[in-house]
């Protein structure tokens, strides 16, 4: 008997601060989104769902959906194919090492939106620092104007997603790297593989799991992240930077409709969830086989 | 068991701040904007001074920064932890009063009281014939250029209007060495408003006297088309789209930007950083038929209808609004005054920055009051941004009309 509670009994606690941080908001979001709702939050009359087909009529949230998706995954990737190396070369003993950890993890120490505010000088095209390096270093003639327009201003926000999100994938996989044995190595090298046979048939393979669970949560994380965009380019020029999150923003509080940005939220809530459920599936699918 | 003393520890914390948040009596809070580093330290001194004049009665400021001001109020007002008093865009105002949110003050003015006040900055505050605000600061714009940038352009006089204007900024173009003759602001906050001021001068208002939007009229397109050309023509600086007013006030104050149009407060920011700076503040540029046009702007502060304290409240307004507390704050923030008495201190009346923009307020228009506003000033800015950008003024401006009327007809 005492054994068939205790289980639910111990995770009591953490599900009860889960609802008060999760499930709350989100009934919250629920309940905004279905009804008509003036700018204060104040609840009226249910409205049939008015909120969504908004949405789904608007072409900037099309297009900032469009937008997120690619940014999700130019960053995320980006951040993977930059991290696996890092990691490798951070995990081999070498003078300085401790030093190189630290410069690899700094970026992480500094807020996101600091980060984003020195950016957004460094690109500045008048007197920004990026324009004076590359002029001095004789690669361009004139400036140039970064921050502009979007074909200029989404690489470069994507590079910098990219750069803040190393530190914390290159975490996680120092802690993959660490785990796989030395003597894996050791009698490889003594059958004489090479190093690339050597990742692709040692390291890989056991770096997936972290691999999984890196895409995983910075799926999360950068679909989500406001400060960079934000701070950058608010979205603009014309909305050609927005993605889910800086138009939610400029829904609620700029134009002050609650309702239309809580469904937004919502519809971000369900593609990360969705994404979630899949990938793991998958993930576990392959690990059991 | 960890998570469990967690869950204790919020909600421990959550009712502290529930409790934090219920107004004591006699306590006094108001939810002040940053407009620079001086706000919170006058604040400071004006809690000093009331509470010493007004025992019993405490005040609590809460100085938010600008960009995050109506966020807060929205959140504060949804959840029911708003202060007594705030200060707010008049533009915003409108919200305000139609969802119940804002007291009328008219049962604590008096004529006396209302007698204070210039005409023109109290104007905006009322509503349906009652006054929801007290306009606590005021602005307009007017054009401020490099005079040694025009002397060397050989340029003696400011441009009376936009074809002058465009010559000069082609003389100061000429001059090379990274000048540009003309700032045009293309992002984030008042991108729409640097349109309007050419806008103005052909003839064209915000709102057509039938309610629809102006965007769609043959005026707004020649203002556009002005922009433009100056643009292609390289006389404004370059990536227009990357500089909002701060960026492009900055180069300014570097002396890399002949003319710019914004608010007196550029004058105090001069002094601070750019003391050695040799310029002049001018009127805004006119049309072809000598029309033109000025942006007003007035904050007000207001009281909110949940209040629990109203008298104390309306005594820090009394108090706020005496000649001496309003010299000190419109000085130091660079602001206009709306105090008649203080309108006649020695400071304005030889300043001759703000006699330029104090000349301008006949031709001054204030955001016009409908609900759906701040909207309508987003799809004109994105509507700009894209025309900044390249795009096809007539088409851009046809789309703008139609979504801005769209919002309008609501």
């Amino acid at each position: 008997m005492q054994n068939r509670f205790l289980p639910y009994l111990l995770t009591l606690p953490s599900l009860l601060l889960a609802a008060v941080v999760i499930f709350w908001p989100v009934w919250d979001l629920i309940q905004i989104s279905t009804h008509d709702v003036n700018r204060f939050g104040q609840l009226r009359e249910l409205n049939d769902f008015a909120n969504f087909s908004a949405l789904a009529a608007d072409p900037d949230f099309i297009a900032a959906l469009w937008r997120t998706g690619q940014w999700t995954v130019l960053v995320v990737g980006g951040a993977l194919l930059l991290s696996i190396p890092v990691a490798m070369i951070l995990n081999t003993d070498f003078y300085g090492r401790g030093i190189a950890r630290v410069i690899i993890m700094l970026p992480w120490a500094v807020s996101l939106t600091m980060t984003a505010v020195v950016w957004r000088w460094a690109l500045s095209g008048e007197s920004g620092m990026l324009n004076s390096a590359l002029i001095g270093l004789g690669l361009i003639d004139h400036n140039i104007q970064w921050l502009a327009s979007a074909e200029t201003a989404f690489p470069m926000q994507v590079l910098i997603g990219i750069l803040v999100t190393v530190p914390f994938t290159t975490t996680i996989f120092l802690g993959g790297l660490s785990s796989i044995p030395d003597d894996l190595y050791e009698a490889a090298a003594l059958e004489g593989a090479t190093p690339l046979q050597q990742f692709r048939e040692i390291t890989f393979p056991l770096l997936k799991p972290f691999i999984n669970i890196a895409i995983v949560l910075n799926t999360i994380y950068v679909f989500n992240s406001f400060p960079i965009i934000w701070v950058m380019t608010q979205g603009g020029p014309a909305n050609s930077t927005d993605i889910l999150v800086t138009h939610l923003y400029k829904l609620a509080f700029r134009i002050g409709k609650l309702g239309e940005a809580s469904a937004v939220s919502l519809v971000m809530f369900a593609i990360l969830l969705v994404f979630t459920m899949i990938y793991v599936r998958l993930a576990m699918r392959e690990q059991r086989a | 068991m960890s998570l469990a003393k967690w869950t204790v520890g919020l909600m421990a914390g959550m009712s502290m701040l529930a409790f934090a948040a219920q107004a004591n009596a006699g306590e006094v809070r108001v939810t002040v904007a940053e407009y620079s580093a001086k706000t919170g330290p006058y604040f400071d001194s004006v809690k000093k001074e009331f509470e010493a004049a007004n025992p019993g009665i405490t005040v609590k400021f809460e100085v938010v920064p600008w960009d995050v001001l109506l966020q807060k109020l929205t959140t504060d007002i949804t959840a029911g932890t708003n202060a007594d008093l705030s200060i707010i865009g008049t533009r915003w105002l409108i919200d305000f009063v139609q969802q119940g949110v804002a007291e009328p003050l008219d049962s604590y003015i008096t004529p006396d009281f209302k007698g204070r006040f210039i005409d023109t900055f109290l104007s905006p505050s009322i509503m349906e014939g009652k006054t929801y605000g007290l306009p606590i600061a005021a602005s307009a714009r007017a054009m401020y250029y490099n005079k040694e940038l025009f002397e060397k352009a050989g340029i003696a006089n400011p441009p009376a209007n936009w074809t002058e204007l465009q010559e000069d900024a082609r003389k100061i173009k000429a001059l090379g060495s990274g000048t540009f003759g003309f700032g045009l602001q293309g992002k984030e906050i008042e991108t729409d408003v640097y349109y309007y001021y050419a806008m103005w001068s052909y003839g064209t208002e915000i709102l057509n006297k039938d309610g629809t939007s102006g965007l769609g009229t043959p005026g707004a397109l020649e203002a556009a088309k002005l922009y433009k050309s100056m643009i292609d023509e390289g006389l404004t600086e370059p990536g227009v789209t990357s500089n909002n007013r701060e960026d492009v006030q900055n180069l300014f104050k570097q002396g890399k930007v002949g003319m710019m149009i914004t608010a007196p407060f550029l004058s105090n920011q001069i002094k601070d950083e750019a003391p050695n700076l040799k310029y002049g503040v001018a009127a805004i540029p006119a049309g072809p038929t000598g029309a033109r046009g000025t942006y007003g702007v007035t904050d007000s502060i207001i009281m909110f209808k949940n209040s629990k304290n109203k008298d104390e409240a309306w005594k820090l307004l009394d108090f706020l609004f005496t000649k001496e507390q309003r010299a000190k704050f419109t000085q130091g923030e660079g602001f206009l005054p709306v105090n008649k008495e203080e309108a006649k201190m020695d400071y304005y009346v030889n300043n001759a920055d703000l006699a330029a923009f104090t000349a301008l307020l006949p031709d001054a228009r204030f955001a016009p009051i409908i609900p759906g506003w701040e909207e309508v000033a987003q799809i004109t800015s994105d509507a700009m941004q894209k025309i900044y950008l390249g795009g096809d003024p007539e088409a851009g401006l046809k789309d703008a009309a139609a979504k801005a009327n769209a919002v309008l007809k609501k």
